[in-house]
């Protein structure tokens, strides 16, 4: 079950990135700097849509790869937190999965 | 000479084609021009129509605001698709810089783009060596048959009728020569590393971006501009073999290419 202030992450909208041989290569526009993730990278990162929370993306990864909830989890919320820092995601509009919007 | 609204005599502008991009300069003074001449002698060519730039001190303010705006110790250039302002060009140098920013952004709808590499053709078919400076562009070119030789540092690459082609460009490096005026299929990307023997090795498509990104000639923060260089780099490297290649200061490297 998610967490009531469960984050809900967007990809940044001022970002140009693209899906190539099954990686996904980014760039901030800002400082041109590229940014690469690989195939378990891009699954989640096509799944950062501002709708799902971290729980959710990590139940789409194990259905796809066979890797353990509490692994799928834990690398979904490690890379979040990564792409966060770096502002390829952003905290979408309606916040968190808690919110009443929701 | 011309004369200006002012009835100032101006010179006459200047026509360019680089990469096939037409450009008409018109220059507010005789010397900026008669540097250009000389320095851009083999890409001098009038073909219509011309996208004009025009040279202010300072910057004009434009009727509308610029698509794309760069400052470069201290020239600046501003542009849109019905032309360029370019403000503070005191020099050759500074216009060389400038024409690079405005070609970078001007090549976008054109399918285009600029890359440090230095270009050799042979047998007919571009082979295109990227990497900044001290990667050994020169050190191909001083290598390559005479008359071989785009360009020594920058290459203009655009998707044309179905086909990667590049071009040369007027903006040299250590080779100390102005590229050729012509153009050829493009064989391959090769990313250079210099080392003690010669070896190449394919890359894949997302390796082959990692390899070229760097080395692409860029300068615009605007997102979808940003998104369109992407959609260009990732067409070409899908449709044009990359490869790493180490290569020695001998002209054996050529031996390793495919052909």
């Amino acid at each position: 079950m998610n967490s009531p202030s469960a984050p809900l992450w967007q990809k940044n909208p001022a970002l140009a990135w693209r899906e190539i041989d099954g990686e996904t290569v980014i760039i901030s526009p800002g400082d041109s700097v590229m940014h690469e993730l690989n195939d378990t990278g891009s699954f989640i990162w096509k799944h950062v849509d501002g709708q799902r929370t971290a729980a959710e993306i990590a139940a789409l990864l194990r259905s796809e790869y066979i890797v353990t909830s509490e692994i799928a989890l834990a690398d979904t919320e490690a890379l979040l937190e990564e792409l966060a820092g770096q502002r390829l995601v952003v905290l979408a509009a309606n916040g968190s999965a808690g919110d009443s919007s929701r | 000479m011309l004369d200006d609204h002012a009835g100032r005599a101006v010179p006459r502008p200047l026509d360019l084609a680089i990469g096939c991009v037409p450009m008409r300069l018109h220059f507010p003074g005789e010397d900026l021009r008669s540097q250009s001449l000389e320095r851009y002698e083999g890409f001098c060519a009038t073909v219509e129509p011309a996208y004009p730039i025009r040279f202010e001190s300072p910057a004009p303010v434009l009727p509308h605001s610029a698509d794309f705006s760069y400052q470069f110790e201290g020239a600046s250039l501003r542009c849109d698709k019905v032309g360029a302002f370019f403000s503070g060009v005191r020099h050759a140098y500074a216009l060389d810089t400038l024409l690079r920013i405005l070609l970078s952004w001007v090549l976008l709808p054109r399918t285009g783009f600029l890359l440090h590499a230095a270009t050799v053709v042979r047998q007919g078919r571009a082979y295109v060596f990227a990497g900044r400076s001290g990667a050994g562009k020169s050190t191909v070119a001083s290598l390559a048959p005479a008359g071989s030789v785009l360009t020594d540092e920058i290459s203009l690459l655009r998707y044309e009728e179905g086909q990667w082609r590049a071009h040369g460009t007027p903006f040299w490096g250590e080779f100390r020569a102005a590229g050729s005026n012509t153009s050829a299929p493009v064989a391959g990307f090769f990313r250079l590393i210099q080392s003690p023997r010669n070896s190449v090795r394919a890359m894949r498509p997302a390796e082959a971006l990692r390899a070229l990104l760097p080395n692409v000639l860029f300068f615009s923060t605007d997102t979808s501009a940003n998104r369109r260089l992407l959609d260009i780099l990732t067409q070409a490297v899908e449709q044009v073999p990359s490869y790493h290649l180490d290569f020695q200061r001998t002209q054996n490297f050529w031996e390793v290419l495919p052909a």
